[in-house]
């Protein structure tokens, strides 16, 4: 299945990634070993993907932001010590990253994602942009991703509130399935399990479509109220970015929040979502950055990064929300034209 | 941290974090994890406690781990890493037992809230009715391969830990461990007895010689079972070691003679791994045989003498192995006889150096210990014709790690007496061969539950078909997939 220039494991690699490869098996392990991955924004959620693809034993893993260390970062970036404010981040944060696992390959890119050419993001074979409410960026971003045929992730953690977006493009991959079977040992009847691994295919759609839904459609509007909040939560926070140029401050916390609610309003009534769609409670909860949701944010960015390399598993489909709003509950729903 | 810099958190939840102390039972992956959150958070008040020591397998997903750390005490590594995310905070940590009688319900009263990120039920167990006794929150957790689960424990509120019977432990009945073995896991099961029976706490109930009590053999004869059994076979028995001498008394209930036989028998042989070998797989195996009953309809096991195995050695080339790791290659016969050599030796020396009345854990990522029971269950599993498994698959086994709820019970009718017990269960969906990291025998959410447990069985259509993962919320009732 893999050709002949997939690295070998070593020993070394087997005894550090032991009980992984337990659960992937070691044709997953070789893939991930092979693979290269651009991870933009080091905020506290570019800090948990970071940590959990270098763990993982990816082949490189290039950090890079244009910006420098603050004091909320260090809240949230737990590999930017907190000597290394005013600092830029992806530099402040290489040192630790390589410390997680010496196998990997750890770089920095001190460069602004708005400045890379599309032929950049050709270099890599995962590309996840995080700490990035440029909607139009995202957008471009996602359009390069495609052509140089690198997958694509945006996430985000704002507060007590995350959201990953997933482009695969068009998705092989292998699923296992059990069957059982009777067979006759020593006289008695046993029941064998028998794995086969099943080929399947999936398609994704690029970000402009997932993010321009109309929601009186027969198809959006029956299924609106199943829909996750976190969806319009994600709206708000990019229309925010656009207006202001920056996300909402903790600092400023008050009249941010004002003005959450206000973008709230006009935001969905240009939408036709009605307005209780999205509880006004959301609007205290986007502030900085809290660890333990980007612990899960992170987490499932990773999970599904592993996923898209190794071609195991169904991967999610197209979004991913997390908040305090929906009982601290994690939601996987397919929105978009 | 967080809760320091105000703004992120709305001020009642600023406010908990700032005055909370908190206590991490287990500093392993979920541990790392934990203490990580909880500094960034803001909780500076935290004590951390771990028995266990850093393992070069933990570093994969503990992250506050490094390669430099291993060996050093789990909980006090994680407490100088996690001072590197927040130096201000104060954390205490514990290398030591949270079962030991050191930690009572005034220790537990100290705390806000208490979090089990542990591997094993019986801690589990104990932290639970600690913290009911105390009455504090317990956030209780666990994880197995892609799996993991989290509850909150709080007396008069909730169902406790052990309110829910759990699954009902894996069994075997002992005759199959020690007469008829028909699946590689019970080579295994046996194995992993042999070893605790020549060099760790050896258990009565993990006797590894043939059991002379085995109720297919008063089947038709229906005569009172125990001591007639006991001395059935013996005249035919040829190394009297095995089961006792002719002059022995008759066996128990349970078909032991003499129930410390075979580690008084290696320590009198010197633990010459080739003695063990003949007794093991070829005098011990001559006396199976001679319990004609058990053959009658299946497969006779076939004794195996050292010299012919090694005279097959330079027939057989090597294969090429390319792109595999050392752990994923079948020995061959004369190489289990090597490495039992090897491990044999190893195993003794450490053995024979501990103080008198002291024994070896089981560690089933100690190297000797590994190769110890793989190279034994793959000799046991060529006597009885049983396909043999590599020592990755071996490794594999969840009967082999710590905590193992694995048990072996005398016979079959005590195994069906706790089968029925046990009745309504479906058997766990285990995630025995998927396990990633911090194995964890009894984690709830693989059991038996109607709805799927995990995310990889659910659909993929792109419409709103998809199924939820767990029990859905009534809002959700035909929604996508939520992962709560
Ligand atoms: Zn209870």
């Amino acid at each position: 299945m893999l050709d002949s220039l997939t690295p070998v494991i070593t020993e070394d690699e087997a005894a550090l990634y032991d009980r992984q490869i337990r659960l992937w098996g070691l044709d997953s392990q070789k893939r991930l070993r092979a693979s290269s991955v651009l991870v933009c924004g080091l905020c506290g959620l570019g800090a948990e993907i970071t940590k959990n693809l270098v763990l993982a034993g990816v082949k490189s893993i290039t950090l890079m932001d244009h910006t420098d260390v603050t004091n909320l970062d260090v809240v949230a970036n737990f590999l930017a010590p907190h000597d290394s404010i005013g600092k830029n981040i992806a530099e402040a944060s290489k040192e630790r990253a390589q410390n997680l696992n010496p196998m990997v390959q750890v770089l920095s890119d001190t460069e602004d994602l708005a400045t890379k050419p599309g032929s950049f993001f050709g270099e890599f074979d995962v590309v996840v942009v995080a700490r990035c409410s440029d909607k139009d960026l995202l957008i471009k971003i996602n359009d390069y991703c495609r052509s140089s045929g690198a997958v694509f992730y945006a996430a985000g953690v704002h507060g007590m509130f995350g959201y990953m977006f997933v482009d695969l493009n068009q998705h092989n991959y292998v699923e296992e399935q059990k069957e059982f079977t009777e067979v006759v040992v020593n006289g008695e009847k046993q029941k064998t399990e028998e794995t086969k691994m099943v080929k399947r295919n999936e398609s994704f759609l690029q970000l402009s479509a997932a993010l321009d839904v109309d929601w009186t459609s027969p198809k959006y509007s029956s299924r609106l109220k199943r829909i996750s909040a976190g969806y319009f939560i994600m709206h708000v926070l990019l229309e925010f970015h656009a207006l202001h140029h920056r996300l909402p401050a903790p600092s400023m916390r008050e009249a941010d929040r004002c003005e959450l609610l206000t973008i709230k309003r006009s935001l969905l009534a240009k939408m036709e979502v009605p307005e209780d769609k999205l509880d006004d409670a959301f609007a205290e909860l986007v502030f900085g950055q809290v660890s333990p949701v980007c612990a899960i944010v992170g987490g499932e960015v990773a999970a599904e990064v592993i996923k898209a390399v190794t071609k195991k598993d169904p991967p999610h489909n197209n979004f991913f929300f997390f908040s305090t709003l929906e009982d601290g509950a994690g939601i996987v729903q397919c929105i978009g034209a | 941290m967080a809760a320091h810099v105000s703004g992120i958190f709305p001020t009642s939840i600023q406010n908990s974090i700032k005055s909370s102390k908190v206590l991490v039972v287990g500093a392993g992956g979920i541990g790392c994890e934990l203490l990580k959150n909880l500094v960034l958070s803001g909780f500076h008040d935290i004590e951390v406690i771990d028995l266990d020591t850093i393992d070069v397998s933990n570093l994969n997903r503990q992250f506050l781990f490094h390669k430099q750390h291993v060996g050093r005490s789990k909980s006090q590594v994680a407490r100088e890493s996690a001072l590197q995310f927040c130096p201000q905070a104060n954390i205490v940590a514990h290398h030591d037992s949270i079962m030991s009688p050191d930690y009572g319900v005034t220790f537990y009263q100290k705390f806000s809230v208490v979090m089990n990120a542990l591997d094993n039920r019986a801690a589990r167990n104990h932290v639970n009715r600690m913290c009911l006794a105390a009455d504090i929150t317990l956030i209780e957790s666990g994880s197995a391969g892609y799996l993991g689960q989290v509850t909150v424990i709080r007396k008069g509120s909730t169902e406790c830990y052990e309110c829910q019977p759990k699954a009902a432990a894996k069994t075997f009945p002992g005759c199959t461990i020690r007469n008829t073995p028909s699946e590689p896991i019970h080579c295994i099961v046996w194995a992993k007895h042999l070893f605790n029976q020549l060099f760790g706490e050896g258990d009565p109930d993990e006797d590894v010689s043939p059991d002379s009590a085995d109720p297919e053999l008063r089947d038709q004869t229906q005569g009172d079972s125990t001591s007639q059994n006991g001395s059935s076979s013996q005249s035919t028995a040829k190394d009297s070691t095995t089961n006792g001498n002719g002059s022995l008394p008759a066996a128990n209930a349970a078909g032991n003679v003499e129930r410390t036989s075979t580690r008084t028998w290696a320590q009198s042989h010197n633990y010459d791994p080739q003695k063990l070998f003949s007794k093991l797989f070829h005098d011990d195996i001559v006396y199976l045989l001679s319990m004609d009953k058990l053959w009658s309809k299946r497969r006779k096991p076939t004794p195996l003498t050292w010299e012919t195995i090694m005279a097959q050695q330079n027939e057989e080339s090597e294969d090429s192995s390319d792109g595999v790791i050392k752990d994923q290659v079948l020995w061959t016969l004369p190489q289990c006889l090597q490495v039992l050599s090897t491990a044999t030796a190893e195993c003794s020396k450490r053995f024979q150096a501990l103080p008198s009345g002291d024994h070896l854990v089981w560690d089933k990522d100690d190297q000797s210990s590994m190769d110890f029971v793989t190279a034994c269950a793959n000799i046991r599993a060529h006597v009885f014709g049983i396909p043999q498994k590599t020592r990755f698959d071996v490794k594999c086994h969840d009967s082999l790690d710590d905590g193992s709820e694995f048990r072996v019970v005398a016979d079959a009718e005590q195994l069906k007496k706790i089968q029925d017990s046990a009745s309504a269960e479906t058997p766990a969906a285990t995630a025995a061969d998927g396990q990633a990291g911090d194995s964890d025998e009894d984690i709830q959410m693989v059991e038996a539950d109607e709805s799927s447990p995990s995310a990889k069985k659910r659909k993929t259509s792109n419409q709103d078909s998809d199924q939820p993962l767990k029990k859905p919320r009534t809002q959700r009732e035909d929604d996508d997939v939520v992962l709560l």
